[in-house]
């Protein structure tokens, strides 16, 4: 694997720190989860949670108030199994007991990489900050994941996925226009942040490979979300044109390329939609082809790209009432088998259930762990041919149970026996 | 020049709109990208917006965005293109199957005559599969990937959606296909130092846009429940902006105690100084009076305030702001994120994203601005004649 011989000692929770080593997990880096029993992952303990065989969950519907403090077991977190594949290991070490402090610090030894995700300065109370892994372990590379990162005048400022989203144009980029922003209900930054933590630590590889140096990375999650606007900053700037003006955001329109039709149309069925998006005449032809060339298709004034998208009002909703009768995905195969950009919406069940090439690319890997049994959870969607990587790392295993692998971390890394474990035990270091 | 981790390593990029992200990502890093582009240039040079909205090669903002800190290259034909490819380190192309086996650009034949190239190949569905040839731009792929399913509008009082499902601007799939890729390469070019072959990476932007929507998978799984679009908690200030305002009460009850007093300082908290509110489980059933407590406060001051004041009570909310209005971010701009570069031949300096992250040993490099059509034809045709594993720093670098 890519990062076979790799050790990533990973103080990181919740989803935008854990994310980016899942990645490395799943490239074969040895991830090891350092946690507490005492303060366990907030994602460890909270819905929807993975139910009991034959049980059914409750749902992230219910409210996350309620269910606060009535996690079952740290091990039933769903949203833990998401972003904790890759292979990952997990030890209980308490960093503010001092023998759990200095059981850490062997391990940094020990370690090519430390990340966290805890907010800035943290690690520096419990003693582990940048100068000291850098005396244990002159080569250490420090990636820190945080919300406005260590450095700034903001970085007391805490977020999630939402917040960075609203600071960094994310959320005021979904809308009709004339209303609020639509945003996104879920932390697409979370991802996002990840993945350039990834890069981060990658980065910090290949510097390390060749000046033998490590150095501190310091990831917040807005820095790796103002590119993804693409252009329009530069319209704004350069061409006056601001995102903060009547008409934006479009919905689903494009005005670059133009796309027209183009858009989510209704499809047969209680809230379902298929997405057609016609960017040249081939696909305009294409499509009315399929329509069976109703007689609406031959005005004039969807005669051209420019008059198409000129007139999108009335083309959608002649659209609309074609693909309104029809099941979506007989509306997408057919588009598809005439060479015309086309896509059912998918929700989470559809693209378990009712997508082939989802299946068909081994994207889901049945994995879990002593305590939930099977689940198909995903890893990294790319393919290696020499260094495949694998959603269960190179143990080829599921999410690990709280604290799980303590001691044959311990053995393995430290070389420490079942008594000096059992007496590190005792005396509460590794709660 | 400052020391980049991909310091001399040559990327070539054969690549239409879908995966400039990518290069823009590995240059940064401080590799030599260079874009092959047909005589009338890459595609993405004709897609808006335009500079002064008046179209040409070297106008496109579109263009500009994700070609910073590349060079550009016209080729001619195919065998010039193969040339390059067997003195580059990385190949990062978005040829579909079949036109890449008819053109020598399949990995197989590509491998046999650069064993070190790595080919970084970033396709709508990935190599193969039954959807494999089909057509995708990014809305498509955020359909089918998901994230549209949950993004837009409620439903109305009905219960039925009015409003259809939202894909966010930007090309959000596409740009996650090739931060994968991105990813994937540096996988690839690390363990090509120890064992001196490169490889293909299949990157499927479908797959990519799947893998992106949080617990939603997990919901499912646990509780059969598929997650829907609708609102996420919004405050109007007084000004009219708007602020996302979560309130994490499922991290403790520190939350609530830090956001009430807060609210108190503000003369707003009303009902929620009763000592009943304490309980979550009386908060949860009376969670009305905390949003009214919530907008009493909203209203009362800008946008730009409100953000502050909730996190001056540690509550994660932020402002929202358009593209632009990121530019005025303070804290941003200390840290030195925005980064202005000459274009010379227009007499214009352009302000544009920078370091996606602060790498203190090997910082972020933007070396310059994006490329003329063909500027560096010359000069690359010159520089990468020799096979990349005969130089230092390629192949097995210390």
């Amino acid at each position: 694997m890519a990062l076979e011989g790799v050790r990533i000692l990973d103080f990181t929770r919740l989803g935008f720190g854990a994310q980016a080593t899942l990645i490395c997990g799943c490239l074969g880096a040895d991830v090891i989860r350092v946690e507490s029993t005492r303060r366990p992952d907030p994602i460890r303990v909270m819905p929807p949670y993975v139910p009991e065989p034959g049980e059914h969950g409750e749902g992230f519907g219910a409210a996350t108030l309620a269910n606060a403090t009535g996690a079952p077991s740290p091990n039933r977190g769903g949203i833990f199994y998401k972003y904790n594949t890759g292979g990952k290991r997990s030890i209980t070490v308490d960093a503010r007991h001092p023998s759990g402090l200095a059981l850490l610090k062997r391990l940094v030894e020990r370690s090519d990489v430390v990340t966290e995700s805890f907010a800035a300065g943290t690690l520096d109370r419990w003693g582990l900050g940048y100068d000291v892994l850098r005396a244990l372990r002159p080569d250490i590379v420090y990636v820190s994941m945080c919300g406005f990162g260590h450095d700034g005048p903001d970085t007391s400022h805490v977020t999630m996925g939402p917040t960075a989203q609203a600071l960094t144009g994310l959320t005021f980029m979904v809308g009709l226009p004339g209303r609020p922003p639509a945003g996104w209900s879920f932390s697409y930054l979370d991802h996002v942040g990840g993945y350039l933590g990834a890069i981060a630590v990658l980065g910090a590889l290949q510097h390390r490979r060749r000046t033998g140096e490590g150095q501190h990375v310091d990831v917040s999650q807005l820095e790796p979300a103002t590119a993804l606007s693409g252009a329009l900053l530069l319209d704004a700037t350069l061409n006056g044109r601001p995102s903060r003006r009547p008409g934006f955001p479009t919905g689903n329109r494009r005005a670059h390329p133009p796309t027209a039709p183009g858009g989510a149309y209704r499809a047969l069925g209680d809230d379902r939609w298929v997405v057609i998006s016609c960017r040249t005449e081939h696909h305009w032809a294409a499509l009315v082809e399929a329509m069976g060339r109703p007689s609406w298709a031959r005005d004039p004034r969807f005669s051209t790209l420019a008059g198409r998208v000129e007139h999108a009002d009335d083309l959608d909703a002649h659209l609309e009432q074609w693909t309104s009768g029809q099941d979506r995905y007989d509306v997408m195969h057919r588009l598809q088998a005439l060479g015309v950009p086309a896509g059912a919406v998918q929700d989470a069940a559809d693209r378990l259930e009712r997508d082939p090439q989802l299946a068909a690319r081994g994207h889901y890997t049945l994995l879990g762990n002593a305590e939930v049994g099977a689940l198909a959870l995903e890893g990294v969607p790319f393919r290696m041919s020499a260094t495949p990587p694998h959603t269960g790392g190179r143990l080829r295993r599921g999410p690990p149970c709280l604290g799980e692998d303590t001691a044959a971390v311990l053995a393995e890394v430290l070389g420490m026996g079942p008594d000096e474990v059992a007496a590190l035990a005792g005396d509460g270091a590794l709660a | 020049m400052s020391r980049a981790p991909l310091d001399g390593v040559r990327v070539l990029e054969l690549v239409d709109e879908s995966a400039e992200y990518c290069g823009r990502l590995l240059a940064g890093l401080g590799a030599d990208v260079v874009k092959a582009e047909p005589p009338e240039g890459a595609p993405s040079r004709r897609i808006g917006p335009f500079l002064d909205d008046a179209p040409g090669p070297d106008r496109s903002l579109a263009f500009w965005a994700d070609n910073v800190g590349k060079r550009s290259v016209v080729v001619e034909d195919d065998g010039e293109l193969l040339a390059l490819c067997d003195a580059a380190d990385v190949l990062v192309h978005t040829v579909r199957r079949a036109e890449a086996a008819a053109r020598g650009l399949d990995f197989d034949s590509l491998h046999g005559r650069a064993p070190g190239l790595v080919v970084c190949a970033i396709t709508p569905f990935g190599q193969d599969g039954p959807w494999a040839d089909y057509e995708a731009d990014d809305l498509v792929l955020m359909a089918l990937g998901g994230s549209m399913a949950a993004c837009g509008y409620g439903p109305g009082p009905d219960g039925r959606y009015d409003t259809a499902p939202l894909a966010c601007h930007g090309d959000q799939a596409w740009r996650t296909a090739s931060t994968y890729g991105a990813i994937a390469v540096l996988g690839a070019l690390l363990w090509r130092e120890t064992a001196g072959s490169g490889q293909l990476i299949d990157v499927s932007a479908h797959e990519c846009s799947a893998s992106m929507t949080e617990w939603h998978l997990m919901t499912y799984l646990c509780s059969g429940q598929v997650h829907r679009r609708g609102p996420h908690p919004t405050l109007t200030a007084a000004d009219g902006r708007q602020v996302a305002a979560l309130n994490p009460d499922f991290l403790g009850p520190h939350v609530f105690a830090r956001m009430l007093e807060m609210l108190e300082d503000e003369d707003v908290a009303g009902a929620l100084s009763d000592p009943a509110f304490a309980d979550p489980a009386y908060r949860a059933s009376h969670y009305g009076e905390v949003w009214r407590a919530l907008k009493r406060l909203a209203a009362a001051h800008d946008g730009e305030a409100l953000y502050r004041l909730g996190q001056s009570a540690g509550l994660p909310w932020g402002v929202i702001r358009s593209p632009e209005e990121v530019l005025d971010d303070d804290h941003l701009r200390a840290r030195g994120h925005f980064v202005t570069l000459d274009h010379p031949e227009l007499d214009r300096t352009v302000t544009y994203a920078g370091a996606p992250f602060v790498a203190h040993g090997s910082p972020w490099v933007v070396r310059r601005r994006p490329p003329l059509l063909g500027e560096h034809t010359g000069e690359v045709r010159h520089q990468w004649r020799r096979p990349a594993v005969d130089r230092p720093g390629a192949g097995g670098a210390p």
